[in-house]
Formats: C-alpha cells, structure tokens, sequence
C-alpha cells in the first residue's frame, strides 16, 4: 500500500507532498522523504559505487525501514520522485510503471502556464491523478 | 504560450495562429519598454519559461530514461529534438566557436518566427529570435548547463537575407565540469 508520495524540487524543496493513509503523520513522511534526498544525492554523485549508470532516471530502492520502503527516481530536470510504501513484495516492474505515469502527470501539471517552476504544485487536476495512479498501484494489468 | 509543435499523431497548429499571436506578444512589449535591450530580454524571458516545459515534455517523450550530462549530448538535444518539436525540422547547422572555448552556434537560414517580420532600420541589430533563444536559453538552465544565449543576424554572401545565429555561451562552471568528466 502506497503511503506517501512527493516531488521535491532542483534545490531539494518539497513541491508536492501526498499522503494516502488516514492517520495524522505526515510530519513522518516529510522525515522520510527528507532523508531519502541524501540517498538519492549519493546515488547521483557516485554512480560506480552504487551500480546505476549515469544517467538513469530510475534509482529503485533508496532505503528500507522496519516498516516502510522509498523509491526514488530523477528527472532530467533534476526533479525528483519519491515513493513510500509499506507493502513487502512490491515488483520492480510496477514501480517503473508507477513512476512513469506519475511522470506523465507531473509534465502536464508543469506544462501549466499558471505554474511558476520551482514552487508548490497547487493543481487539483495533479492532485485528482495521482490520487488515481495510487489506488491503480500493485493491481495487477493485463 | 502556443508554439508550432508536431505530435507522434501529428496534430498541427497553425502556423498563422502562432505568427498572429507572436505578433501581437512583440506590439504588446514594443509600448512598454524604453530600449531595444529591454525589448529584447522581455521575449527572452516569455521563451525561458517554454523551454522549461518543453525540456519537461520532451523528456519524458522522446528520450526514455536518459538524462543528459555531456555538453554535446544537450548541444545535439537541442540541435536536433528540440527543433524538431517546435519547428518541424532539424536546425541547420551546429557549430563550436572558434575564438572562445564556451561559445556555440546553432544556425537558422531563417527563422520561423521571423518570417512575417521585418524589422526597421531604427531599430538596428534587433531580433525577435531573442524568444527562440529564451526558449534555448530554458532549455539549458533546466538541464543543469547555464548558459548566455542570444540571436543575432549573420550576413551571408550571395543571399539577400541574412540568417540568424542563436550564440551560446556557457558558464565557467559548466566547462570545468565538462573537463572534470572527460
């Protein structure tokens, strides 16, 4: 189950922060989220080490907790993606969909001529997909 | 912003609409500016914001998973992608300034913007491609490669028209890290 999802900006500032369950800790998913960003950097600025090439915009699995799993992915524009989730066997294949779709709706949220880059996301349309996306996570497609 | 863009199903706008529209984008600053500079750095600007979203568009479009680090990587992205999307043909020359090691040039015999403008002589070296060179100059600052970006009029020997030279100028930093990676 998908708990939380984000976009953090170029300079590492939350432009998007969604949480799917009904308790009041979303000052937890700002932490995680928080501190996958350091992983993520380490990623990106050792790529031998960690295995992904270069210019890969999926990073796969930044870090597990005890409860809670983060996927990350970056965008050409330095843009980043990230993914909490609390289910144990989550596929490799369906995150990449995930985030490809979430991709698509981020573009067309910043193709918005009201949306000045670099702050928050306030469209509700970008709100409404990606609630859409989360709930369509982890079943399964012909 | 409207601009002429091809889709994969080819879903065209016209070029009238655009030319109609940019027209009026040039009048509509024309009276609220005092120079010729500031004229200038205002369609810039109106291009810096869609070569934001296009680098958006176009990545997650054309390119699949590759992030461009290399200069001539993002040179050719937008040599070849980037024109192509917003013009339907590839730009027509690419070159490396031979005088300073951070200047490119991308060339256009005639830029669609300017076909239905002519500009008086009052107004001397002005060109309304300063929105296509906003829209480069987007394009490399959403990529992470800052540059200066202008367009001026190059003449030609044996054309009655001259053609326009888009000049990118990168900064220092981009250099050094371009040293640093190869």
């Amino acid at each position: 189950m998908i708990v939380c999802v984000a976009v953090v900006g170029q300079q590492n500032n939350p432009l998007f922060i969604q949480s799917f369950t009904d308790g009041d800790d979303e000052l937890k998913f700002h932490y995680i989220v928080h501190c996958s960003l350091d992983v993520i950097e380490e990623k990106v600025t050792n790529p031998k080490k960690t295995g992904t090439t270069m210019n890969e915009t999926f990073l796969g699995l930044l870090y597990p907790t005890e409860d809670y799993k983060v996927y990350g992915y970056l965008t050409n524009t330095r843009v980043k993606f990230l993914l909490v989730t609390t289910d144990q066997d989550v596929r490799d294949v369906d995150v990449r969909s995930f985030f490809r779709r979430f991709h698509a709706a981020y573009v067309d949220a910043a193709s918005n001529p009201f949306h000045v880059p670099g702050k928050r996301i306030i469209s509700k349309a970008f709100a409404e997909r990606v609630g859409a996306i989360v709930k369509s996570f982890g079943v399964p497609t012909t | 912003m409207s601009c002429i863009f091809f889709h994969r199903d080819l879903r065209l706008v016209s070029l009238n609409a655009f030319a109609f529209l940019f027209s009026e984008m040039v009048q509509y600053n024309q009276t609220r500016v005092d120079n010729i500079a500031e004229l200038e750095h205002r369609l810039e600007d109106a291009g810096y914001g869609v070569g934001l979203r296009m680098l958006e568009l176009l990545c997650h479009r054309e390119k699949g998973n590759r992030r461009e680090v290399r200069l001539l990587g993002i040179l050719s992205f937008v040599h070849s992608t980037l024109w192509k999307s917003l013009f339907g043909k590839v730009a027509d020359s690419l070159e490396k300034g031979t005088e300073n090691e951070d200047e490119y040039m991308i060339s256009e015999k005639e830029l669609l913007v300017n076909r239905f403008i002519s500009v008086p002589k009052d107004m001397g070296a002005f060109n309304c491609g300063a929105y296509v060179a906003g829209i480069v100059k987007g394009v490399l600052d959403g990529s992470g490669f800052p540059a200066r970006v202008t367009a001026h009029f190059v003449p030609v020997e044996g054309q009655p028209r001259p053609r326009t030279t888009i000049l990118i100028k990168f900064t220092e930093e981009v250099l050094q890290r371009e040293a640093r990676l190869s």
